[in-house]
């Protein structure tokens, strides 16, 4: 009965894609929606048989799931979900596919549900921190969830980045493991134990805690660097577990970066969508003009409170131009750390205003894929 | 030199609260009073010479080791009782009632509000608009917890809840008492409504501020408000 739900799920499924993609639809996760409503177990069925690799965390997904794809290639034909479709229902579109690989970005609230259905090969955790509270509510809930599957999925072995204290919490009763560690980094939201809830030592990027919980007891161990470098490196562990040769990634191939030519103006686009991964992009080369995009949809984050726990000190003496549907609350923020800026309705209008030749675009979730991809 | 204490902020912090300190000291410079913000953290003791108190929102476990760091010394009832001015957000706000209740454990709180916290069946997320007493205009925030938070006999609201949830019961939402102020309004609260630290900010030094016109918090208020489909 299964089977024919599944068989039955799998026909509309590619014809609903075939025929959204003939109306310029990407069609991906419509698909998978109408097969997980017929049958409902699509995704366990379908990952029978099949190597099945998830990659999750709160920043670097994407990135990182693209770089293991190119990694196992090598091997075979490898299923992956596309950008950001990181749901179940994209996870059932990708699994359709025939190739003995899947390689899957999995939302952080959904990565508990995936792992039981999948039963994957390598599961690999990136980072926890703060964002999307308005659905993911607080870190520790998701650790939480992370921690019991983890014990579960005792097929799986797991690739856990655990300088980040939330993931080796999770992964604390999990059965293969192999912790790796960057020489320790610091977390912006790491001041309390996980496992334990004592206030946690901190010295430097390096945690231990009274109950054991530290960063300094892993399997394998690398030099510090930038999170794409991290990242970098964590895909090339996944090839490794399941057989595939090293690949060299330069830093650029994991940013979630692209350069784009507007009106004449060279715009360097950065994904930034919360704390940690604003953090990031600051560190890095600023262009004098810089325009901030800041929406607050569902994918976004509907509060935007956490714009204060970030230094835009970096910003003065830039020409800042601020847009989105809340420009304000950036607007504000900023000039309260004494930064000025200029607030425009729209994208166009902003790029109209650069008064160099070229401009950085740091910009929220679903201002990035307008504009940018 | 006017000194707001920032207290905790790596555990109460989750949701942005910092800016209220941040707000604070830069409206404080532009009404020409000198203002300067100390961070207090989990391992330092709480100076008992502070005008401003802040306590921000937490998540469950980090709620719980500040407010048993707080109890020490009783500082924060004795400021209160000489009048320093303390504004408490969400689990802030929670600690410093009589008594919150987890899933699993009663926690006599530090007893500055007559208020009880009891665990709610859902989470209350979202936008919130409190008409307060205190002032003409909504104050508008965003809110993020699952508790219900009951008032004692006799105990005043922060104000009436227009959209949102608030405490979760009664249509109110936070509480006041003399220089100690809680709600759960998030934003942080400061940053979109002015005049709540404009008010704050008087509270502590004892006189009107100097008029501070600062355009832009004017127009983000006003837009916070526009945007929080309140309705009378």
């Amino acid at each position: 009965m299964a089977d024919i739900r599944l068989k039955t799920g799998i026909v509309l499924a590619k014809f609903v894609s075939a025929s959204s993609k003939l109306f310029g639809n990407k069609g991906e996760t419509l698909p998978g929606r109408i097969l997980l409503k017929i049958a409902p177990e699509a995704i366990s069925l379908l990952a029978q048989g099949k190597e099945v690799i998830l990659i999750s965390g709160t920043n670097g997904k994407t990135s990182t799931t693209k770089a293991v794809v190119a990694i196992v290639s090598q091997l075979g034909p490898v299923a992956t979900s596309a950008s950001g479709s990181n749901l179940a229902r994209g996870a059932a579109t990708a699994l359709m596919s025939s190739a003995p690989y899947a390689v899957l970005e999995i939302d952080e609230l959904h990565l508990p549900s995936i792992i039981a259905q999948t039963d994957p090969t390598v599961v690999l955790l990136l980072n926890l921190t703060r964002d999307q509270l308005h659905r993911m509510y607080e870190v520790k809930r998701v650790a939480d969830r992370w921690h019991v599957e983890c014990a579960e999925a005792i097929n799986t072995v797991f690739i856990a980045d655990i300088d980040d204290p939330f993931i080796n919490y999770s992964i604390a009763n999990a059965v293969n493991v192999l912790r790796v560690s960057f020489g320790g980094r610091p977390h912006p939201d790491g001041a309390v134990c996980p496992l334990c809830g004592s206030y946690l030592t901190w010295k430097g990027g390096n945690y231990s805690c009274t109950c054991g919980l530290t960063n300094k007891i892993c399997e394998a161990r690398f030099k510090t660097g930038s999170a794409s470098y991290r990242n970098a490196i964590l895909a090339n562990l996944v090839g490794e577990v399941v057989g595939a040769d090293p690949i060299e990634f330069t830093e650029s191939q994991l940013e979630r970066s692209v350069e784009k030519e507007i009106n004449g103006k060279k715009a360097y686009f950065r994904l930034t969508k919360n704390p940690a991964s604003w953090n990031e992009a600051l560190q890095g080369d600023l262009c004098d003009d810089v325009i901030l995009v800041l929406n607050a949809r569902q994918v976004d984050g509907i509060d935007t409170s956490w714009l204060w726990d970030i230094s835009f000190e970096v910003l003065k003496g830039h020409r800042v131009l601020i847009c989105g549907e809340r420009a304000l609350d950036m607007a504000y923020r900023i000039h309260v750390e004494g930064i000025e800026s200029k607030v425009v309705e729209t994208f166009d209008e902003a790029i109209t205003q650069v008064e160099g030749t070229e401009v950085s675009v740091l910009s929220a979730y679903t201002a990035f894929f307008e504009l940018a991809m | 030199m006017l000194e707001i204490i920032r207290i905790h902020n790596e555990l109460l912090g989750t949701y942005g609260d910092r800016g209220n300190a941040d707000v604070l000291k830069y409206r404080a410079h532009l009404g020409k009073v000198k203002a300067r913000i100390t961070d207090i953290s989990y391992l330092d003791p709480l100076p008992d010479s502070g005008d401003i108190y802040l306590l921000g929102g937490a998540e469950d476990a980090a709620q719980l080791l500040s407010l048993n760091a707080l109890r020490k010394g009783s500082i924060l009832s004795r400021v209160a009782a000489r009048g320093a001015v303390i504004l408490a957000i969400c689990a802030g706000f929670q600690i410093i009632g009589t008594k919150y209740v987890t899933r699993d454990q009663e926690i006599p709180g530090l007893g500055l509000l007559d208020i009880t916290t009891t665990p709610g069946e859902k989470r209350l997320v979202g936008d919130i608009a409190v008409q307060s007493s205190l002032f003409d205009v909504p104050m508008t925030g965003f809110e993020n917890h699952s508790s219900i938070t009951t008032l004692g006999e006799g105990v005043e609201a922060f104000g009436r809840v227009m959209v949102g949830n608030g405490n979760g019961v009664a249509g109110l939402d936070g509480a006041m008492h003399q220089q100690v102020f809680g709600t759960y309004l998030h934003g942080p609260v400061l940053a979109r409504n002015p005049e709540f630290a404009d008010l704050l900010l008087e509270r502590a030094i004892g006189k009107p501020l100097l008029s501070v016109d600062d355009e832009l918090a004017h127009k983000y208020a006003l837009w916070r408000r526009s945007v929080a489909k309140i309705s009378y």
